[in-house]
């Protein structure tokens, strides 16, 4: 974690030699390197500046021809329609609870089946670590679409219990993640609570738990960005009326006609992505060492 | 002596086998562990069990007048043209979109790893991207590649290249690729940590050898990541096999009843299976070639896994080996 906040402590191809020729070679480099990034962020910023661009247009203006790249004036008419044109509030606490609810329930589980793998034994043990890497692998939608049938059978569709079962079930990554630090704690601690007279139950709740508290924020704002950003589970398990928020945006606003209007379209993704930017700004981190957890270890 | 008594008492009790303590009773493993074993039998083994069975049927979601027909629906998958074509489709697009993505996610990582002014910046523009949530990308996408009011024909038409139906049959497949390349910032991240994992000793050494920047990218550096650019290799490949969510809302019509509306270049292999559940309800059909599909990845996996030992460089397994051998 340390070394990637500061990697500008080591030096790649800046040469420190005292020759004008060399340090003018040098200059050059560094003016090209600052080339290619900014047409980078060109293209990665692109597209939320063309977003916000459309999101303050007219709907006429968005449409004229020949097409003006500025909006003549800032308009918040769309933000206006995205919230009361439909019933955004009513989505968007839809959203809000079921990302609640996984992300507790995915943390809780997670957290415990990764205290299972990491400190303590049973038969069998190997084989079910080695069953979970492999989940990691199968293709989820592979699975969706099968439980959606299976689902559909014994009364689940349109019903909220799916994201419960889902959060109690526990992801392989985020018990990967846990395992790791779990793993890492020194045994005389669990020595000391066990002299102590605790259980592993409790031992896990008061004392493996509260130190594992980078990991658990880390996989609570995971499992909540992922839950709050998903698409195909509301759109197939639940109805519109109960739908959330990513479902709602991308078919309701729509004219008399049933055509989607681009401009107030692009106002409500800004509203509904804004949370999950906010929660990346804030959080930066925590995004960063999960990416790093997986990586490294893989 | 009331105190002795007492200890004497503990000590019985200790040794009595009734009373045994063990630091790793079984209960408290299972215990543990249960949730996941409970919800991978219940979300993920059964119903892959229940759609190999539903494959051999031809339910068609709600019907109770469904029956059995045996290996008719994969026949029928064998000898389906349009199912081909989008498994081609699937595998060029994945052997095009990850060989890309990761190659971009390195050359990223070591972009960044330079010294720079304003590194965190240009870490977190590049790194955004990947938070978005793929509605929200699809959203934005669209608007960038609207044929008359988007930005990339305006800025195109400067230039006196006509309009581009880009959502069209022909190009929808490079939309649809540039979208997920937006998103190889994840990817950066990895990459940066494991080019930062790279002990400085040797990148030294190769220099003062007298070895170009290049080479020692080649033969140090590289090698030394291997395992961290396998690993996006594998979570790449599996994760492009299975695209859905991007070309069913990377059309012009609106949400989920877009799934008919995919342009014809844009059908990967799990749109086909999509349409097959939902537009024309032949579940039984669908559960076939998932079923198939899965076989494919899985294959996929295997091969890509077996392969690795040629190209993957594993330091700390080399040294097991070793240890083991001395043993």
């Amino acid at each position: 974690m340390t070394v990637i906040q500061s990697p500008n402590t080591r030096e790649r191809g800046v040469a420190t030699t005292p020759d004008a020729p060399r340090r003018r070679k040098t200059k050059q480099r560094e003016a090209k390197t600052y080339v290619v990034i900014l047409a980078l962020s060109v293209f990665f910023l692109g597209p939320f500046i063309w977003l916000v661009i459309a999101a303050f247009k007219r709907p006429e203006e968005w449409a004229s021809v020949p097409m003006t790249v500025f909006p003549q004036h800032a308009e918040w008419d769309n933000f206006v329609a995205a919230l009361t044109s439909v019933n955004f509030f009513g989505y968007a606490a839809n959203s809000l609870f079921l990302a609640t609810v996984t992300s507790v329930l995915t943390t809780l589980s997670s957290a415990a089946v990764g205290f299972g793998f990491a400190r303590l034994k049973a038969p069998g043990k190997k084989a079910l670590f080695l069953v979970l890497m492999a989940t990691m692998m199968i293709p989820q939608i592979l699975t969706l679409l099968p439980t959606y049938v299976l689902f559909s059978q014994v009364g689940l569709i349109n019903t909220y219990w799916p994201w419960v079962l889902w959060g109690l079930a526990a992801s392989p990554y985020l018990v990967f993640l846990f395992r790791q630090f779990f793993a890492a704690i020194p045994r005389e601690l669990e020595d000391a609570a066990i002299i102590d007279g605790a259980g592993w139950i409790r031992m896990f709740f008061t004392i493996f738990l509260p130190l594992s508290r980078p990991v658990v924020i880390t996989s609570f704002l995971l499992s909540f960005t992922a839950a709050w950003s998903d698409y195909i589970a509301p759109a197939l398990f639940l109805n519109l009326d109960r739908t959330t928020l990513a479902v709602a945006i991308t078919a309701f606003y729509q004219d008399p006609v049933g055509n989607v209007i681009p401009t107030v379209q692009a106002a409500g993704a800004i509203l509904y992505t804004l949370p999950v930017l906010l929660i990346f700004f804030f959080c930066q981190k925590y995004f960063i060492r999960s990416a790093l957890g997986s990586g490294v270890k893989g | 002596m009331r105190h002795l008594s007492k200890e004497k008492i503990r000590l019985a009790k200790l040794s009595s086998p009734a009373r045994k303590w063990t630091r790793y009773p079984k209960k408290a493993f299972y215990g543990f562990v249960g949730p996941w074993v409970v919800g991978f039998v219940l979300l993920t083994a059964a119903p892959m069990v229940y759609g190999l069975l539903v494959s051999f049927t031809n339910f068609d979601g709600s019907s109770p007048k469904w029956k059995w027909v045996g290996f008719k629906n994969y026949l029928e998958l064998f000898n389906d043209g349009d199912a081909w074509t989008a498994l081609l489709r699937t595998l060029a697009f994945t052997a095009i979109v990850v060989p890309l993505s990761v190659g971009g996610s390195l050359f990223l990582a070591s972009l960044i790893n330079r010294r720079l002014r304003a590194v965190g910046l240009w870490r977190t523009i590049f790194f955004l991207p990947s938070v978005v949530p793929v509605v929200a990308m699809a959203i934005m996408w669209k608007l960038v590649f609207n044929r008359d009011s988007g930005i990339l024909n305006a800025a195109l038409g400067v230039v006196g290249i006509p309009p581009i139906t880009w959502l069209g049959d022909s190009t929808a497949l490079y939309a649809l690729s540039i979208l997920m390349l937006w998103g190889v910032g994840g990817g950066m991240i990895i990459m940066l940590a494991a080019l930062q994992g790279v002990p400085v000793e040797l990148e030294e050494a190769a220099k003062v050898d007298g070895a170009k920047p290049w080479t020692i990218f080649r033969h140090v550096t590289l090698p030394m990541i291997s395992p961290v650019v396998f690993f996006a290799v594998i979570t790449g490949v599996i994760g492009s096999l299975q695209i859905l969510v991007q070309p069913l809302l990377l059309t012009n019509a609106s949400g989920i009843s877009g799934a008919g509306a995919v342009p014809e270049s844009n059908r990967l292999y799990m749109v086909q299976v999509y349409q097959e559940f939902f537009l024309s309800n032949r579940f039984g059909y669908g559960s076939a070639m998932l079923w198939v599909f899965f076989l494919i990845v899985l294959a996929l996996t295997m091969v890509l896994l077996r392969s690795s030992r040629s190209f993957v460089y594993y330091e700390v397994d080399a040294d097991a080996e070793n240890e083991g051998a001395k043993r």
